[in-house]
């Protein structure tokens, strides 16, 4: 599933790339109950008072109420680049006198393709912009300050913070993703364990039941060099990458725990450290070698896919394993709309029509994207199913990547510290002083 | 005579004119897509060029040598070109000896089947090398691989190829061997096919062997050809990129971490285009040193 362009770190990319088809009959009903209310009124936080999040700075609110027209290009990537035609069409109808052109981007090519767009002066009106992303970009002094229109509020509090780059608000979120823990009820249960795991304590047990008493291959398998795997252990034991005031802490004593905590799986033998590149997860839990892993909500439809009925009932998903917190990592994507666009106050009308509950809502059933609006997740579409159900709940306690522009640097060299700390032998207080050293080296970029 | 006379006072300015439109694809194409990127690459080299200049690319600024002297205190770009160096210094001898055998194989021994097996050792020459790359990664896998599983077989546990910091260079190198010796092949077979077949005879007259005859006709009369081939191979494997790209992502452990590689996650994964044009002018330097004494050393005595 790697599609980004980074070199050693599989699945980067912190959003969803592999998702089920959405019920298109269904989505288009919600997308046309959607338009029969959406007279504005409903936008989040539409004429509210400005609230802006942590005093981070927001446009001053430019949008007219009154109808806007012209035309838009809108660049989305992945599955949502596919599918987006469908709310395009959906605005279009009710905004007479607009055109919406989206064009699908390949996520392996997003950063280049936005890059070259920036620097030939040849960028889209709005486009999709992975959480990760939003640092390199704010940088490059392409993007729009968000309007006051826009509520924090309205929207999951580690997701909004993504677009807070230095003071300044940069985007507005549209999708999230978080990561939970994937486990196979049945092996459990044949080791003698018939709850979720609790804590962090309940995981290591677990996973030395699941190996030593139920048969399975490993107990767990963990990402070797991946900081999207490592920083929820981090977050869940009370540290953090860096403090409020923007200093590193990546050797703090909890981090120096976490670390404990995260290579003991790899020391024990529970987790595999020979990974073999492309290695794809979800045959080998189906076959019950690795019965437990972490990962985002894509993974709810691939297993139904891949185990059918034979796996029915023979697993579940359960919350981050809690420390000090269960605290999980936080993906997905954002909005953003650019400087050089012509037609501003209609590119904003068009973020703010996909960041409507309603919306939201409509384009979860569509390609079941979960909601960034918090609102949205009291809609009976996204209870039906009790795992998604539990995802809306984890992502109530989730933090994301710190939004700098040196981010993918640092997280590279996270990834190689992590590597040599799972597999290398490296001791997990050299690894935390690496790490410090490495983003001190690295730096903020501001 | 006024012909001669017409003919030594040079071309018309319609015979030159003629003359530049007929280079001039060539020359535009050269400019555009290779003389101007080696110059903005030789001037970003200088600077710190970044994100924060891509709206602005001249408001950049200049650092002087900075780039150059923090590449030569940065342990990855040492790693990336002690495995560079490695998958050289290994993998051109490799090549070439075996390109050689199979050629004089073909040349003086096989007679049967001879055109299909040039066509089968020459076929990985023409294959895309991402399609070659993604196979062979299917191939070294160490669960569900073809390799391990005929190790299996025969009651060998294989080792994780490309996973193991030890077996993953030499196993891009053997994947290197294996798809570029047919290409030496085919050039070392046409060397051969310009050797006279009389002195081979004279040679077996005299009492000579097989052996002998290839060590002391077949290699000396080849010399320009081994030079040539020795060169193309050197600067080849030196900007290895492809394989590991797509086979390791230059993992484990950084062990197959090409200076390409690096030059292109500096470059286009961080955005740090000052450093990563500084990464390519090294390396050019070093092509360029490397191509010079391979000339100085194995021409002397031809």
């Amino acid at each position: 599933m790697q599609t980004d362009v980074s070199i050693s770190s599989p699945g980067r990319r912190a959003t969803p790339r592999r998702l089920g088809l959405g019920a298109i009959l269904a989505g288009l009903a919600i997308v046309a109950a959607a338009c029969g209310t959406n007279d504005g009124s409903t936008a989040p936080g539409g004429g509210a008072s400005q609230a802006p999040g942590g005093g981070a700075s927001q446009a001053p609110d430019a949008s007219p109420a009154g109808p806007v027209e012209g035309k838009l290009t809108v660049w989305a990537m992945g599955n949502e680049g596919v599918k987006l035609k469908v709310l395009a069409d959906a605005f279009m109808a009710e905004n007479p006198g607009t055109t919406v052109n989206v064009t699908p981007v390949d996520w392996g090519q997003a950063v280049a393709k936005l890059q070259t767009a920036i620097a030939g002066g040849q960028t889209p009106d709005v486009s999709q912009m992975g959480t990760d992303m939003m640092g390199q970009f704010a940088e490059t002094s392409a993007l729009e300050t968000v309007p006051a229109s826009f509520d924090s509020k309205a929207f999951f509090e580690s997701a909004w913070k993504t677009n807070i780059v230095g003071d300044t608000v940069f985007g507005v979120p549209w999708y999230v993703e978080t990561r939970m823990l994937y486990y196979r009820t049945d092996i459990a249960e044949k080791a003698g364990i018939t709850a979720a795991p609790a804590t962090m304590d309940e995981l290591m047990t677990m996973a030395k039941a699941m190996q030593s008493k139920g048969g399975a291959k490993w107990g767990i398998s963990l990402g070797t060099k991946n900081w999207q795997e490592y920083l929820p252990f981090l977050w869940s034991n009370g540290g953090a990458v860096m403090d409020d005031a923007g200093t590193f802490q990546l050797n703090s004593p909890q981090a120096v725990e976490a670390l404990t905590m995260y290579s003991s799986y790899f020391n024990e033998g529970l987790s595999p450290t020979t990974v073999p590149e492309g290695f794809d997860i979800t045959p080998a839990f189906v076959s019950g070698t690795h019965p437990m892993f972490f990962s985002g909500p894509w993974h709810l439809g691939l297993i139904k896919e891949a185990g059918g009925a034979e796996l029915e009932g023979k697993w579940a998903i359960a919350p981050m394993p809690k420390a000090a917190s269960s605290t999980s990592f936080l993906g997905g994507s954002n909005l953003v709309v650019y400087k050089a666009s012509k037609n501003k106050d209609l590119a904003w009308k068009f973020v703010q029509y996909l960041t409507d509950p309603a919306t939201q809502v409509a384009w979860y059933a569509e390609v079941t994207d979960l909601p960034a609006v918090a609102s949205a997740w009291d809609d009976a579409a996204l209870k039906a199913d009790p795992n998604v159900a539990m995802f809306g709940e984890q992502l109530k306690s989730t933090q994301a990547q710190p939004a700098i522009s040196t981010w993918s640097e640092l997280g590279e060299a996270l990834n190689a510290t992590l590597e040599k700390l799972t597999t290398g032998g490296m001791t997990p207080q050299d690894a935390a002083d690496a790490m410090q050293a490495d983003a001190e080296r690295i730096g903020t970029g501001s | 005579m006024p012909a001669v006379a017409k003919a030594t006072a040079g071309p018309t300015l319609r015979q030159n004119l003629t003359g530049w439109a007929f280079a001039a694809p060539f020359m535009i194409l050269f400019g555009v897509f290779l003389a101007f990127p080696i110059i903005a690459a030789f001037l970003l080299s200088f600077t710190s060029f970044g994100l924060r200049d891509l709206q602005n690319p001249v408001g950049t600024s200049f650092v002087g040598l900075q780039n150059y002297i923090d590449l030569f205190s940065d342990a990855k770009f040492w790693k990336s070109l002690t495995n560079t160096l490695y998958f050289v210094v290994v993998g051109v001898p490799v090549t070439l000896a075996f390109g050689l055998l199979i050629a004089n194989a073909l040349n003086r021994g096989v007679t049967r089947f001879r055109t299909a097996f040039r066509v089968g050792y020459y076929l990985p020459v023409i294959t895309s090398i991402v399609a070659i790359a993604v196979v062979w990664r299917f191939l070294l896998n160490p669960d569900v691989g073809l390799i391990n599983m005929a190790l299996a077989a025969a009651g060998i546990d294989g080792p994780a190829w490309l996973a193991d910091p030890a077996l993953a260079m030499p196993s891009i190198i053997a994947m290197a061997v294996w798809r570029n010796l047919g290409f030496a092949m085919i050039v070392f077979l046409a060397g051969m096919q310009a050797i006279p077949a009389s002195l081979y005879e004279a040679a077996s007259l005299d009492g000579a062997g097989r052996w002998q005859a290839f060590r002391s006709i077949t290699v000396p009369l080849l010399r320009p050809t081994i030079l040539f081939m020795t060169v193309i191979t050197t600067i080849g494997y030196l900007q290895l990129f492809e394989e590991p790209f797509v086979m390791t992502a230059g993992g484990p452990l950084d062990a197959t971490l090409s200076v390409t590689m690096y030059m292109y996650q500096q470059g286009f994964t961080f955005f740090h285009q000052g450093y990563a044009s500084a990464i390519a002018y090294v390396l050019f330097l070093i092509v360029a040193i490397i191509a010079f004494l391979q000339f100085r050393f194995l021409r002397s005595d031809a």
